[in-house]
Order: structure tokens, then C-alpha cells, then sequence
């Protein structure tokens, strides 16, 4: 009865979720707060959510510019915020309440309550646990690396000798956000420098320091280490602590998370991502390099037709000027099985793998006797 | 009484540690009574050889306006940040320091000549028959 119940309401809960105006498909604004510089290149265009600000105009920004310029691929942050990308990732990613809510031994988890309770109450804390779950699968940003930080305040050569060390200035002035703290360097040669970003790090550590992070590199994102990790399959594990380790535009986060996501391709193991936070960001980058086609396949394979539809109809919105897209835009009545046969003969990458696993779903079609979309 | 931005020593034996504090320049520092505490100096350097300043800028900049006055080495290290220009001492110290260091460069230099000559000396002595020979 409850596993029944369960279904239905996660079932009705995504279309309120998506449809209510209580809850609009959101970037988290918070979140986007502390990445402030989330375009590299024109002050003009940056995205940044302030308090008050509704976020209405900033986040129907249309997506990055044509796919193959040097800009838009240094910086995904553009393509990632596009509202339209965000509504796709929130769909695919799902919202499974049991692995959500799963039991994880931290410091501070509780004994779970067993109550009595009617089937009204019942369904009360059914609609907000999945608001709350929602918190719980706020995507982290997938952002460019951060350009290093290269500037010289002063140079003052007549004050070499007087330290054979760094002086490194901190300020430590109340309410002052993390990012737009003064770090700066007294080099021994004299120059007076601002620190870079490293530096900023471990010393942002040592005065203001966050919980789950370390100094320093911890030894599980050493290069042998983490492939240990990666083969005993703690993908969310490594993903989760990269998170807090690292800032998001951390050349090392991009490289951890990428390694991560390369190996879960690899692997196959997409569905370990499945209703967690980090399931939205491992699809933007294959769908941003263009390494969708192992992914479709598997979608296929679970035979969900409206994942397979909304993966490539992300791989549009990416990559608009591609050959599928601008065939598809011809085509305005297409089904969902030729909107990606296109993609799968114009921009599949594995041409074959991907046209296999299309006909195999069309025989299993076939042979289920339905062709309505199946989630 | 001064109203002082100074120096408190704090730490212990062989291991110094500044707080930067606003109190009356007079007062005993570790035991007299501290108006406000606006920073920290660590004099020793760490594992990637820095040495750690942290000044919050605004109660400085309210305690200024009060009156306070930095003494002589917070005005150094303020200086070498970048708040105030660099201090006079700081750049003859850095004279000095040079000095001394170029000094002690020419004294090995001297010394190792010296001793290259004395080695020199000392064999010519230990042959003297080639030597004469090769003279003559």
C-alpha cells in the first residue's frame, strides 16, 4: 500500500513541481551568489543573483554563442544556467525520496521517528519532504576554470633583503564574502602582489574555515589515489567531497569531477548519479563535449523514451548550430523516434552503437504492443 | 595615556606570536587591559615560508579615526602591506640587511682565496726540486 502510494505521489509531485508557480524551475540563488564570476570574458554579461533580484531577466538568457568559438568553450557556466538546460537536468535527474532520505552514518543522524499518522497528514509530509529534497538536488554549477589571478600592486625593489620570507596579508573585516576577501603578498624581492588563487584558498581555510575542507590537497584526489576510489565504484562519494573540498571553477574540481564522469561513461554506471545532485552536471558536460552517445544508449536500453527525447533535445539547446538541430527544426511535427534517429545518423559520434540500441527499443515497441512515451 | 595600535606579545618560550591590539600604549601587554583586539602577526614563517598577517581593516580605520597611533613596527608591517606607505625603517633595515649580506659574500670570497693561495703555497713548498728545475 505504501510502495503504491509512494509512486503515485513522486508521479504527481513532478508535475505540481513543474508546473506550480509556487515552485518555478529555480537556479538556486544562493548558490549562484558565490559564483560571481561566472563569465570569464565582458562585464556586461555577467550573471550574478543577488538578493531581491527575482533572477527573471538574468536567467532567461538565451544560451552561449555558437558552439564551436573559443569563448563558449572555455566557459560552460553560459549554456549551464540557461533556464531551458535547468528544467531538462531537473527532469532527468528525478526525485527518488528512498535514495534521497538514504541512511548515511554522519555525525549528527538521528534515530528515525516512527509516528501514526492519517493518510492526509501522510501525503502533508510527503509534499514537503520533496520540497526539501529539492534543496537536496541543487545541481553545483559547471563553470570554466578560473582564470589565475596575476596582479602587482607595487614594486618596491629597494626592500629586498629585509625578509627572506612571504609576508601574506589577510583582512579580516566582518561580513565580507569569502571571494571578495583581500589577500595580498609581500614577495622578498619587495614586490607587493595580490595573492593567487591557491594561496587565497589555504589561507581563506586557515582565518574563515569551512567545514569538510582540508588544507591543502586531500590524498584521495591524488591522480593514483582517486582511480583506486573510481574503481571501487565511490563515484557520489568523490563527487559529494570534491564538492566541499573545492570551489566549483577549481581547475582540480573540473579535473576530479570530469575524471569521475569519464569513468562512470566507462562503466556504464550512470544510473549510481540517478536522483542526486550531481546526476544534472555529469549529463551537461557529456551533452557540452559532445560524448552523449553511451548515454542515450542506456536510456534506450531502460527503454525511457522521454529521457532519450530530453537528452538530445538538450544536445540542441548546447549546441544549437548542429546538423540534427537545424533538421529537427525543419521538421516541427517529429516524433520523439525521429528527433533522435536524426541526431543518432547527423551527430552521434558512435553512429552505429547508438542506431543498434534505436531499433532494439523499436522492437521491444513493437513487440509490448505500445509506443506512448514510457518513463 | 596614548591611545597605541601595537604590538602584544603572546606565544610562548622560542615560539613569538603577535596580536595586533588597540590599548593604552603603557599597559603591560599580555596582562593589561586590551581595548580591542584588530589582527595578529605570526613572526615565524610556515611551511610554504610565509609569514601570516591578518588586520581587519575597518575597526583599524575606526580606531585611527579615534586618535589611536601605530607604533613603530605595526607602521612597518603596515607598510610592507600596502595600507600605509612603506616606512622609512623598512627600507634602511633592507640597506642594512644588503649591506651585511655583501659584506659577509666578499669575507667568504676573501677567505676561500686566501685558502686556494695557502693550498697553492703548500704544494710549491712539497716540491721544491721540479720547481727549480722547471725555473731553471
Amino acid at each position: 500500500m505504501a510502495a503504491s502510494m509512494k509512486c503515485a505521489w513522486a508521479r504527481c509531485l513532478s508535475t505540481i513541481l513543474l508546473n506550480s508557480t509556487k515552485h518555478r524551475c529555480q537556479i538556486s540563488q544562493p548558490l549562484y551568489a558565490s559564483c560571481s564570476n561566472i563569465t570569464g570574458d565582458s562585464g556586461n554579461d555577467e550573471i550574478i543573483f543577488r538578493k531581491g533580484e527575482g533572477g527573471t531577466d538574468q536567467t532567461r538568457q538565451e544560451a552561449g554563442p555558437a558552439d564551436d568559438t573559443k569563448k563558449h568553450r572555455r566557459d560552460p557556466g553560459k549554456a549551464f544556467t540557461d533556464v531551458r538546460v535547468q528544467k531538462i537536468l531537473l527532469r532527468l535527474t528525478g526525485l527518488d525520496l528512498d535514495k534521497v532520505y538514504e541512511y548515511r552514518a554522519a555525525k549528527g543522524a538521528g534515530v528515525a521517528k516512527v509516528a501514526l499518522m492519517s493518510d492526509q497528514q501522510l501525503k502533508k509530509v510527503y509534499e514537503s519532504a520533496s520540497y526539501k529534497a529539492l534543496r537536496k538536488l541543487q545541481m553545483p554549477p559547471v563553470l570554466g576554470a578560473r582564470e589565475p589571478i596575476d596582479e602587482v600592486l607595487s614594486e618596491d625593489p629597494e626592500l629586498e633583503g629585509l625578509n627572506t620570507s612571504k609576508l601574506v596579508f589577510i583582512d579580516i573585516s566582518q561580513r565580507v564574502p569569502l571571494k571578495k576577501r583581500t589577500i595580498v603578498v609581500r614577495e622578498p624581492n619587495g614586490t607587493l602582489r595580490k595573492a593567487s588563487w591557491e594561496e587565497r584558498d589555504v589561507t581563506l581555510q586557515k582565518y574563515f574555515p569551512q567545514s569538510g575542507r582540508k588544507i591543502g590537497l586531500p590524498r584521495m584526489f591524488q591522480q593514483d589515489n582517486l582511480e583506486c576510489m573510481l574503481d571501487d565504484g565511490k563515484h557520489e562519494y568523490i563527487l559529494n567531497r570534491a564538492c566541499s573540498q573545492f570551489e566549483i571553477d577549481d581547475p582540480e574540481y573540473i579535473r576530479v569531477t570530469q575524471r569521475t564522469y569519464e569513468h562512470i561513461d566507462g562503466n556504464g554506471k550512470f544510473e549510481d548519479l540517478r536522483s542526486t545532485r550531481h546526476f544534472g552536471p555529469m549529463i551537461f558536460y557529456f551533452t557540452y563535449y559532445k560524448k552523449i552517445d553511451k548515454l542515450l544508449v542506456a536510456f534506450l536500453e531502460e527503454e525511457s523514451l522521454e529521457d532519450s527525447l530530453d537528452l538530445v533535445k538538450l544536445y540542441h539547446i548546447v549546441h544549437p548550430s548542429c546538423k540534427s538541430a537545424e533538421k529537427v527544426a525543419s521538421m516541427p511535427d517529429a516524433t520523439p523516434l525521429e528527433i533522435i534517429r536524426a541526431f543518432a545518423e547527423m551527430d552521434a559520434t558512435q553512429k552505429s552503437l547508438v542506431q543498434q540500441a534505436i531499433q532494439t527499443y523499436e522492437k521491444e515497441c513493437d513487440s509490448t504492443g505500445s509506443t506512448q512515451l514510457r518513463r | 595615556m596614548a591611545l597605541a595600535i601595537r604590538f602584544a606579545l603572546f606565544g610562548c618560550t622560542n615560539r613569538p606570536f603577535f596580536h595586533i591590539v588597540v590599548m593604552e600604549k603603557r599597559r603591560a601587554q599580555r596582562s593589561g587591559k586590551i581595548k580591542e583586539m584588530i589582527g595578529s602577526y605570526d613572526p615565524m614563517p610556515n611551511q610554504d615560508n610565509q609569514k601570516l598577517v591578518a588586520v581587519d581593516f575597518q575597526k583599524l580605520q575606526k580606531w585611527l579615526g579615534f586618535g589611536a597611533v601605530p607604533t613603530k613596527h605595526v607602521a612597518e608591517l603596515l607598510g610592507l602591506g600596502g595600507f600605509y606607505p612603506i616606512h622609512p625603517m623598512s627600507y634602511i633595515k633592507a640597506k642594512r640587511k644588503r649591506t651585511l649580506m655583501e659584506k659577509q659574500v666578499a669575507d667568504m670570497q676573501a677567505k676561500e682565496e686566501t685558502q686556494e693561495t695557502a693550498a697553492i703555497q703548500v704544494n710549491e713548498d712539497t716540491q721544491p726540486d721540479s720547481t727549480e728545475d722547471a725555473s731553471q
